[in-house]
This record gives C-alpha cells, sequence and structure tokens, in this order.
C-alpha cells in the first residue's frame, strides 16, 4: 500500500503496511517506523510512533488535508502519479489488493485477463476526499476484478485477485 | 453608567470589548456587514444590527450608517475598537454633535495628534523629545535639500497624515531626495488624500517602545509602563511584550514622565499609547500617539491586572481615574503573538477562508483573544487578524517558554497562519537574548521557510487519519472484535 503525499514542492513516499486493526509500518525512505493510531474525534488522532505518543489534529481543506502535529501545520495532497512503483520499502509489502481504509471504487485500470506488472496501478479508492491508487503486489494475471466503480470497500476485502506470474518477479511480463 | 454600548467594530476587539461591558453589566451592541453575519462578534452581543455590503467603506467605515445603528438602539456609547473609526476625528465630532459618547479622546484632539507635524510640534512646545526634523512641510526640492543637510543622511521621509508605512521612504543619498520625496508624496494623497510630507532624521538600529497612558477629564494622567513592540514585519508589529527587554527602571521612568507630558501637552483624555523610537544609547524620541485602545493592550493588562477597557468606558462616562501612578504595579512579563490567516513563507501574504478547525490554547497564564470559530469563513474584505496570543509568567524567559508551550498547542486548520514562525522566532538566539529591534525580521528571519522536521510524522498522520474510519469512538476496536456487532459484520463500513 503506497501513499505519495505532496507538501508543496516535495513528495513524500510511504509504504505502508497494515499491522493489525488500529496499526501499521510505514517506509519513508530509509525509514522505518512502527505506528499505532486511534481516532479520538472528528479531526483529533493519537498516534504512537516508535514508542512516542503525539497528538495530531487533521482537517480537510479545498488545498488538501491540513494535519498539525507539535505546532507545525502542513497541507498534505495526494499525488496521483499514474506508472507509480513501490519504493524499496515495499519489496515485502501486502501480497493482496486491499483498501488501507473504508473507501469508495473510484476508477479501475485494469480488466479481467489483464497482465499486469508488479507495482502498476490497478485501481483508485478514495476516501475523504484522498485518492489512494492501489497498486500491484506482484507481477501476474488479473483473474478477477470484485469490485465496480462507485462501490464502497473496506480494509481486508480483496478488490482485484491475480494468478501471480511463473517466474515472478524475475520475468515480470506474461505473455 | 452607560447602559448600552455600541462596539463600531469587528473580529477579536469586538468580542473583546463586549466582554467587559458584560461584566459591567452593560447591554452590547454589534455592527456587521454581510461577510458577517455569521461573525462571533455578531453572535456574541445583546443586540446585532446589519449595517451594509461587506464593502468596509459601505459598512464599518460608514459614519451615517453606525450612527443610524446607535440611534435605532438607543446605545448611549459607542467604542471604535482600533483600526475603521477608531481614529477618525470626523466620526468622534459627529459623535459629538449627535449627543453619543465616543469611547476615545475628543475630537479635536484626535485631529491635531493624527496629523504628525502638528503633533511634532504639541511634543516640541511640551518638552517631549522629538526625532530630529521638520516642524512643516516645505514646498520645492531646494527647500527639501536645505533641510535634509541640516538634518543629514540617511533620513525618512513621512506623511503628516501617515500610518502602516504608507508615504514612507528611507532616503540615504541627496541625489535621492527630490524623487523620493515626489514619490512619498503620491503615495500618501493616494493613501491618505493628504500629500504632506516631512523629513526626519533615520535611526537605523532602533526599537519601537511605546508607553500606555490613561487620562481622565479631571486632568489627572498616568502610566501602564512600556510596551516592546519592535518585531514588525511589513511596518506592522507581530510580537509585543512588556516589560521591554531594553528598559531599566531609570529609562522607564524617564518615558513614562516623557508620556505623560506628552499626554497633557496634547490635552489628551481616555486611554492612549504614546510611542517612542529607542536608539541603542537609550535616547529616546516621540514618533506618535496611538488616539486609541490598542492592539497589543492585553500584555498591559496582564502584568499591571487592570482592565483598560473598563478604565475607557468609565472616563467616557465622565468618572474620575482614582488609580494614581504609585498604585500602578507591573508584575512579571507579557507576550503577545499576533495569530494572522496570513503565510509566512510566503512573505505574509494573507490566507483567507474557512477555518476547518480550531483548538485554542490554554492553561496557566494564558490568554488567547479571539475573534473566529471552527466553520467561520475568514472573510478577504477585513484585517486577516484571527486571535491574539497572550501569556503572562514570572519572568521573560519563562514567558517565552509559555508562549513556546501554546504555540505548540494552538491547532487552526484551513487557513496559513503564522504559529510556526512565530516557534521559530520565540525559540530563536536573538530573540531569547532580547535583540529586538525593528529590522529584526528582515535580519534574521528573511529567507525563512517551515521546519520540516515533523513532515514525515504529519505525513504519518495524514495516513492513520485515511484508516481511521470516522463516526466510530476511539478505543472500541477490541470491543468490537470480542462481541461482534454491525462494524464488524458490515465489514467495518461506517452506518
Amino acid at each position: 500500500m503506497d501513499f505519495r503525499l505532496k507538501h508543496k514542492e516535495e513528495t513524500i513516499a510511504l509504504a505502508v503496511e497494515a499491522s493489525g486493526e488500529g496499526g501499521f509500518a510505514a517506509a519513508i525512505g530509509d525509514r522505518r517506523v512502527a505506528v499505532s493510531f486511534a481516532r479520538i474525534s472528528e479531526h483529533q488522532m493519537r498516534l504512537t510512533v516508535d514508542g512516542r505518543q503525539v497528538l495530531a489534529f487533521v482537517a480537510e481543506t479545498p488545498d488538501g488535508k491540513a494535519v498539525m502535529v507539535d505546532g507545525r501545520t502542513f497541507l498534505l495532497a495526494d499525488e496521483r502519479a499514474s506508472g507509480a512503483r513501490p519504493r524499496s520499502g515495499a519489496a515485502n509489502g501486502p501480497k493482496t489488493v486491499t483498501p488501507p481504509m473504508p473507501a469508495v471504487v473510484t476508477q479501475i485500470l485494469v480488466a479481467q485477463g489483464q497482465a499486469v506488472e508488479k507495482g502498476q496501478g490497478l485501481l483508485v479508492v478514495s476516501a475523504m476526499k484522498m485518492d489512494t491508487l492501489l497498486t500491484a503486489p506482484f507481477a501476474g494475471v488479473v483473474t478477477r476484478v470484485n469490485v465496480a466503480e462507485g462501490e464502497k470497500v473496506a480494509p481486508k476485502q480483496v478488490l482485484v485477485d491475480i494468478e501471480p506470474a511463473a517466474a515472478e518477479p524475475a520475468a515480470g511480463r506474461a505473455s | 453608567m452607560f447602559k448600552k454600548i455600541l462596539i463600531a467594530n469587528r473580529g477579536e476587539i469586538a468580542v473583546r470589548i463586549m466582554r467587559t461591558c458584560k461584566e459591567m453589566g452593560i447591554a452590547t451592541v454589534a455592527v456587521y456587514s454581510d461577510a458577517d453575519q455569521q461573525a462571533l462578534h455578531a453572535l456574541e452581543a445583546d443586540e446585532a444590527v446589519a449595517i451594509g455590503p461587506s464593502e468596509p467603506s459601505q459598512s464599518y467605515l460608514d459614519i451615517e450608517r453606525i450612527v443610524a445603528a446607535v440611534k435605532q438602539t438607543g446605545a448611549e456609547a459607542v467604542h471604535p475598537g482600533y483600526g475603521f473609526l477608531a481614529e477618525n476625528a470626523d466620526f468622534a465630532a459627529r459623535c459629538e454633535r449627535e449627543g453619543i459618547v465616543f469611547i476615545g479622546p475628543p475630537a479635536r484632539v484626535i485631529r491635531n495628534l493624527g496629523d504628525k507635524i502638528i503633533a511634532r510640534q504639541i511634543m516640541q512646545k511640551g518638552g517631549v523629545p522629538i526625532i530630529p526634523g521638520m516642524l512643516e512641510t516645505a514646498q520645492n526640492p531646494a527647500a527639501w535639500l536645505v533641510h535634509a543637510e541640516q538634518i543629514g543622511f540617511p533620513l525618512l521621509i513621512k506623511a503628516a497624515a501617515g500610518g502602516g508605512g504608507k508615504g514612507m521612504r528611507i532616503v540615504h543619498h541627496p541625489g535621492e531626495l527630490a524623487e523620493a520625496c515626489q514619490a512619498a508624496a503620491r503615495e500618501a494623497a493616494a493613501a491618505f488624500g493628504d500629500g504632506t510630507v516631512y523629513l526626519e532624521k533615520f535611526l537605523p538600529k532602533s526599537r519601537h517602545v511605546e508607553i500606555q497612558i490613561l487620562a481622565d477629564g479631571q486632568g489627572h494622567t498616568i502610566h501602564l509602563f512600556e510596551r516592546e513592540c519592535s518585531i514588525q514585519r511589513r511596518h506592522q508589529k507581530i510580537i509585543e511584550e512588556t516589560p521591554s527587554p531594553a528598559l531599566t527602571p531609570a529609562l522607564r521612568a524617564a518615558m513614562g514622565r516623557a508620556a505623560v507630558a506628552a499626554a497633557r501637552a496634547a490635552g489628551y483624555v481616555n486611554a492612549g499609547t504614546v510611542e517612542f523610537i529607542l536608539d541603542p544609547e537609550g535616547r529616546f524620541y516621540f514618533l506618535e500617539v496611538n488616539t486609541r485602545l490598542q492592539v497589543e493592550h492585553p500584555i498591559t493588562e496582564m502584568i499591571t491586572g487592570l482592565d483598560l477597557v473598563r478604565h475607557q468606558i468609565e472616563i467616557a462616562a465622565g468618572r474620575p481615574l482614582t488609580l494614581t501612578q504609585e498604585e500602578v504595579h507591573g508584575r512579571g512579563h507579557a507576550i503577545e503573538c499576533r495569530i494572522y490567516a496570513e503565510d509566512p513563507a510566503q512573505n505574509f501574504m494573507p490566507s483567507p477562508g474557512r477555518i476547518a478547525f480550531l483548538r485554542e490554547p490554554t492553561g496557566p497564564g494564558v490568554r488567547n483573544d479571539c475573534g473566529v470559530y471552527a466553520g467561520f469563513e475568514v472573510p478577504v474584505e477585513y484585517d486577516p487578524i484571527l486571535s491574539k496570543l497572550v501569556v503572562h509568567a514570572e519572568t521573560r524567559e519563562l514567558a517565552t517558554r509559555r508562549m513556546i508551550r501554546a504555540l505548540a498547542s494552538y491547532a487552526v486548520l484551513g487557513v496559513q497562519t503564522p504559529i510556526d514562525f512565530l516557534l521559530d522566532v520565540l525559540a530563536s538566539a536573538p530573540f531569547q537574548a532580547g535583540e529586538t529591534y525593528t529590522d529584526f525580521i528582515a535580519t534574521h528571519f528573511a529567507d525563512w521557510s517551515p521546519d520540516r522536521k515533523v513532515l514525515e510524522l504529519a505525513a504519518i498522520a495524514c495516513v492513520a487519519d485515511a484508516m481511521a474510519p470516522k463516526g466510530r469512538p476511539a478505543g472500541r476496536a477490541s470491543e468490537a472484535a470480542a462481541h461482534p456487532g454491525p462494524w464488524r459484520t458490515l465489514n467495518h463500513w461506517r452506518l
């Protein structure tokens, strides 16, 4: 599960792997952090990041998500770079195509029978105006698309079934 | 005492004035423009009167509409706040003619002190030190040059009707003088309808130190110490504190005496502020008198324990000021940070918009004079001030720490604010050393950009927010797992 969040001119890429309910591991560049979280209210999140407790305040704005931590506020917007490749941190990432949060499917980019490369965009889900591109965890062939555009989906729900390519990952390309 | 007061202003200052009125048992009338129908000041008042379109000239600056609102509601007095009509002598005169009490000095005093050349003449006669320079304007380039050479370069061109840095120019060489005078005069004419300019000595490494005064209608005048307001952007203050780190007790007493002398020389009544320029050698010079409640008045209230608005209202009602100079004591240290809707990384450009979330700081010695709320659309038409965050503590060092703590807990989402900029200023070595000169931001923070240390943390929070379902209270996850309910059976999708 990759997030690419844009703050002004720079992009922060996070490879996120859910670790049970209310927790995830994130790789940001070379840094890996263990995060647990709980929602306090619509605009308040309680986070524990590598053992440190942090209160975060979050609100949707027309320019993206405003997030305040430690007195510093940042505007973060989802960057939906097409053809985005997962970073090295996602090498042992999720093996199924599932949304990280309750969301709505806004765009389906592949069809049944289609060969996909590892990291290829499969579909876009949107939650609270934040779009997230779900990518292929490995190379293979799409055997079934389980959802339709506009459908509500939830974590752990497998949205696209992929039959792994025989020589994955080296071959990558299924014929 | 008055039974009803109309507050001819908006935002945080209108709200602040209403608070004192309520404590005094005085009914309050708010006025609001179309843009401010849902504004906090309009909601907090006992009565609220619509006074016209969002355009300030057709609402908050429209004397006819304000006077009509006073008559319609039967208010006996008008508090003008700061800005808008607060220093408008015509408005004060109109109130006097209509039998409405203007909570401020007499119209004549506002008019005299509003003309900087007349004010300089008054102060010189009253024995108050003024910045070396002209006491009248001049009409031609040759005359400008004669004055300029007497004063010496660098010098400052100022507009007689000036304020906010408009019509102001620094001139370093005689060759630049004529053109700069003409440009300043044009700018002043456009901004104030009066192109009169004059010259005074430019004092480069200086501080802006002002003295709060209170004067009753019976001739009793006292001062409430100083406020150090040197940290400015675009000639507008952003951080103020009291006491000033630059003042010794002897200098404080001398400046206090000069401010009282200035008030007496001008025939001043009500609360006012005498602004001085202080040079590094401890010499001070009269700058101007602000004939109104100052934005930064809360820091004086914090150290003196006095309610300036209450004193303004009592003086306006004709009551004598019973407080003596000896009874006024300053305790501890107070700092104010102005929280504007603006982007310090974009040269402090205003940032209007809807406030999506607001969490105000609180705790010991913290006061936040706020004029907005979550859900409020900050209008583009008015001053972008959202609130004034004020702290009080035993010492300057403790007040600085307290301000940092308060700023770090202040969440304003939906508009840009200078909160992170202010955090960096407060934490900086020059601020902590008290090296607060008027060139502070240009010298130390010209190329400021937001601290990125916690950007990754913010990104993590952003992801967590996206992953955490809304509409479900925290800490229920394990319970839901133990007792499968609709959350679980409906695949965690919110109802």
